[in-house]
């Protein structure tokens, strides 16, 4: 193998397929990048046996070949070198690679791509398309939801359901609930359901940067492996087998309060009693009040910090109902007022200890649910 | 004002009750323990029975080994923690401030007390007198500015002593003490100070602090302070728990996974109840095995939520047991668990997942029945799974 490519151009090829490397993995041959030398571009993939990442390098290609590189050496020797043509070469029946660049060179040892896990095919399958700005607000607003331990390995995923013209990401980790619809650019032929690991999409967000163009998804046959296809990039995951919890008999079907409130004043009202809640099991108060003719509806936030002290915020609301207290941990709030982008939102509570629900004002796209927590109210 | 800190010790507190129960054995050489025939650990040595090298925590087999002639006594709890009672009262009636740590043993502020009671060492004699009186049982008490320093004078008079440290002169009383006497250094802490050359209060006094710090933490930064005689610690009337444990010596050393599980068990059901009863939830979980050459270990998780259903203790504390048996082949001298980062009030509900309340109610029902017919009349099993 031997060809050019600017330097700039492979650190961001890189940059896209390094986070699929294995840390930690029995299988050595995975904690390297596989570079392949293709007609006028360089190839270059990682995976951790979940997830495989390929990306494309412009490159000026004298003789095709491949070879596979400890990941972290080649990414941090080429993110050294300055912004300048990079000539990489591998020596016929050689597993050294050598990279030359002005006045820098180096030569690392690696395998051979032959042992390389293949990347699964997937092409014939069910295929969907959807808008970038669409798919990474529903990313943002769902992945943090789902649960980190693997305990319930279904709830480590996003429920992901396509219907007709409609996109559903559902997550839980049995204290919240976040559902985000969305459409897709063109009806799929039959629904389909299938689990994401959180993981997975927080790896599409993170390489769909500004991208504008929609993602094209494909799920093969089996329902075991998804491709996002994206500008300059392809993920390819497994999914994760099981069925995902009941979720819509979950998110309540009415009310007794309905509160807006504006939402930067409601972080900040929650940021400044997260500074108590962090010392008593992270409960945070709220009261909230109906408003009469002389005067405003308001929602009191308030935390208490045994021996230590408390705190308490007024926010000037708009309330539909009668008065209700309810306690939340307070990084389940920080974490979805944070990830909606609109001006206002909704809390919507039945009682003190059932599940209240946060939605946006002005679209009616996204649901948040989240558990209360049981704590004893003074009168 | 100078502050002026009592703290008062009950000399050999178990043995000293049943000698005043039965005063037969006031001229005897008394152990209160487990029976050396069995395998039980000495928890009280009378003082004679000291100067035949027995302490708490010595196998009874040993000392009965140590000193043949002695009488082994088992322990009479509820008649402990009423003579510890009488005591707390005695304590009260002197001060408003006492702090008891444990049943035998309490601070007690008396800053401020000269003009109802003469000097501090007149009070000091006057509870004396009333514990020796009401319970017929001997106390040491020490008399500092600081807590560390009066607990400190108190060990050091035992038994039936009294001992004053002037203000200013608590670095000079701690100099000369083997580090070991200083509250908070255990073997391993002493172990690791003998390494670094030191073996008196005043050599840890003379430590950089970034030294300590470096090596001990935060403890040792407070270690450090303790040697130079500063403990700005106030006397508070019974402060919240920060933890709950429970421990227990199997009969006989042991290897057998079953036995193993359903003792953890049986610990976690009463860690459990005792964090029930005081509205207590705990995030942090702890096992602490001992093999039969002493040799201890301890492994602990902190979790996300925190919970005190037994199934939750006992799942945490199985998963630990799981990682930390394959580790060696030695039989088990020892098991225990405890429970720590209590939070009180609040509990987050569960969102999709029933099995939290189940347990919960599970577990309030076990409680009624066994505050109601004792704790024999229900026992939970384990899946064997």
């Amino acid at each position: 193998m031997k060809l050019s490519c600017l330097q700039e151009k492979l650190s961001k090829g890189l940059g896209i397929v390094s986070r699929a490397v294995a840390t930690r993995s029995t299988l050595p041959i995975t904690q390297n990048i596989l570079l392949v030398g293709e007609p006028s571009r360089l190839k270059v993939s990682a995976t951790n046996l979940e997830i495989a990442t390929t990306s494309w390098v412009g490159a000026k290609v004298e003789e095709e070949g491949s070879i596979t590189i400890p990941a972290r050496l080649l990414v941090d020797f080429v993110n050294s070198l300055p912004s300048d043509l990079i000539e990489i070469t591998l020596p016929p029946d050689s597993h050294t690679l050598e990279l030359k660049s002005g006045h820098f060179q180096a030569h690392i040892n690696g395998i051979d791509a032959q042992d390389f896990p293949p990347t699964p095919e997937i092409s014939d399958g069910i295929t969907a398309s959807v808008k970038a700005t669409n798919l990474r607000e529903g990313i943002k607003q769902v992945t943090f939801t789902a649960a980190m331990e693997e305990s319930r390995p279904v709830l480590t995923g996003i429920n992901t359901e396509f219907d007709k013209e409609q996109l559903t990401l559902v997550a839980a980790d049995g204290f919240r609930l976040a559902v985000h619809k969305t459409t897709l650019s063109s009806p799929i032929k039959e629904p389909t359901t299938v689990i994401i690991p959180a993981r997975t999409f927080n790896e599409v967000n993170r390489i769909l940067g500004e991208q504008e163009e929609p993602v094209e998804i494909t799920i093969n046959q089996q329902k075991s492996q998804i491709l996002f296809h994206l500008e300059n990039a392809e993920i390819v995951s497994q999914l994760i087998p099981g069925s995902f919890p009941n979720y819509s008999q979950i998110i309540p079907q009415s009310y007794n309060v309905r509160a807006v409130v504006g939402i930067n004043e409601f972080i900040q009202a929650i940021k400044a009693s997260s500074i108590f809640a962090r010392d008593s099991s992270g409960i945070v108060r709220l009261v909230i009040t109906p408003g009469s003719e002389l005067s405003q509806g308001k929602i009191t936030v308030s935390a208490q910090a045994e021996e230590v002290g408390g705190n308490v915020s007024e926010l000037d609301s708009l309330v539909d109902g009668e008065e209700a207290k309810i306690a939340f941990n307070v990084r389940y709030l920080s974490d979805v007022l944070s990830a909606i982008p609109q001006a206002q939102v909704a809390i919507e509570i039945t009682n003190s200890s059932s599940p209240g629900i946060i939605r946006p004002i002005g679209t009616d796209n996204y649901v948040h649910v989240i558990m209360p927590m049981f704590v004893q109210w003074e009168n | 004002m100078a502050r002026c800190i009592f703290h008062i010790d009950l000399d050999a507190f178990f043995v000293s009750a049943e000698q005043a129960a039965v005063p037969e054995l006031k001229e005897k050489i008394v152990i209160v323990g487990g029976s050396p025939g069995h395998r039980g650990v000495v928890a009280s040595a009378s003082y004679e029975a000291r100067s035949f090298g027995i302490h708490a925590g010595m196998p009874s087999s040993q000392a009965r080994h140590l000193c043949p002639r002695a009488v082994f006594l088992q322990p009479n709890f509820p008649r402990y923690k009423e003579a510890s009672a009488k005591f707390m009262k005695i304590l009260a009636s002197f001060s408003p401030e006492i702090e008891p740590l444990g049943l035998d043993e309490a601070y007690l502020n008396a800053t401020g007390c000269e003009g109802l009671h003469g000097t501090p060492r007149d009070l000091a004699l006057l509870i004396k007198g009333r514990i020796r009186q009401e319970l017929d049982i001997s106390a040491s008490v020490g008399i500092a500015k600081c807590k560390v320093i009066a607990k400190v004078a108190s060990d050091l008079c035992k038994p039936d002593g009294l001992l004053e440290i002037a203000p200013g002169e608590e670095r000079d009383f701690l100099r000369p003490l083997p580090i070991k006497k200083l509250p908070g250094i255990g073997s391993k802490t002493e172990e690791t100070l003998h390494t670094l050359g030191i073996s008196t209060i005043g050599e840890l006094a003379l430590l950089p602090l970034e030294i300590v710090k470096s090596r001990f933490g935060l403890l040792g930064v407070t270690l450090l302070q303790h040697a130079n005689g500063i403990d700005e610690r106030r006397v508070t009337a019974q402060g919240e728990p920060k933890s709950f444990s429970l421990e227990v010596t199997f009969p006989r050393d042991t290897s057998d996974r079953h036995l193993i599980e359903t003792t953890l068990h049986h610990l976690c059901q009463r860690v459990g109840e005792n964090l029930r009863r005081q509205n207590k939830s705990a995030r942090c979980i702890a096992i602490k095995l001992r093999y039969s050459n002493f040799e201890t270990i301890t492994r602990q998780i902190t979790l996300k939520e925190s919970g005190n259903a037994t199934q939750f203790i006992f799942r945490t504390a199985a998963e630990l047991l799981n990682k930390a048996l394959p580790q060696r082949g030695n039989p088990f001298r020892l098991i225990g668990v405890s429970a720590s980062l209590l939070t009180g009030q609040g509990k987050q509900l569960p969102l999709l997942d029933p099995e939290m309340e189940r347990l919960t109610r599970l577990d309030q029902a076990i409680d009624q029945i066994r505050q109601k017919y004792g704790a024999p009349a229900i026992q939970q099993g384990i899946d064997d799974d």
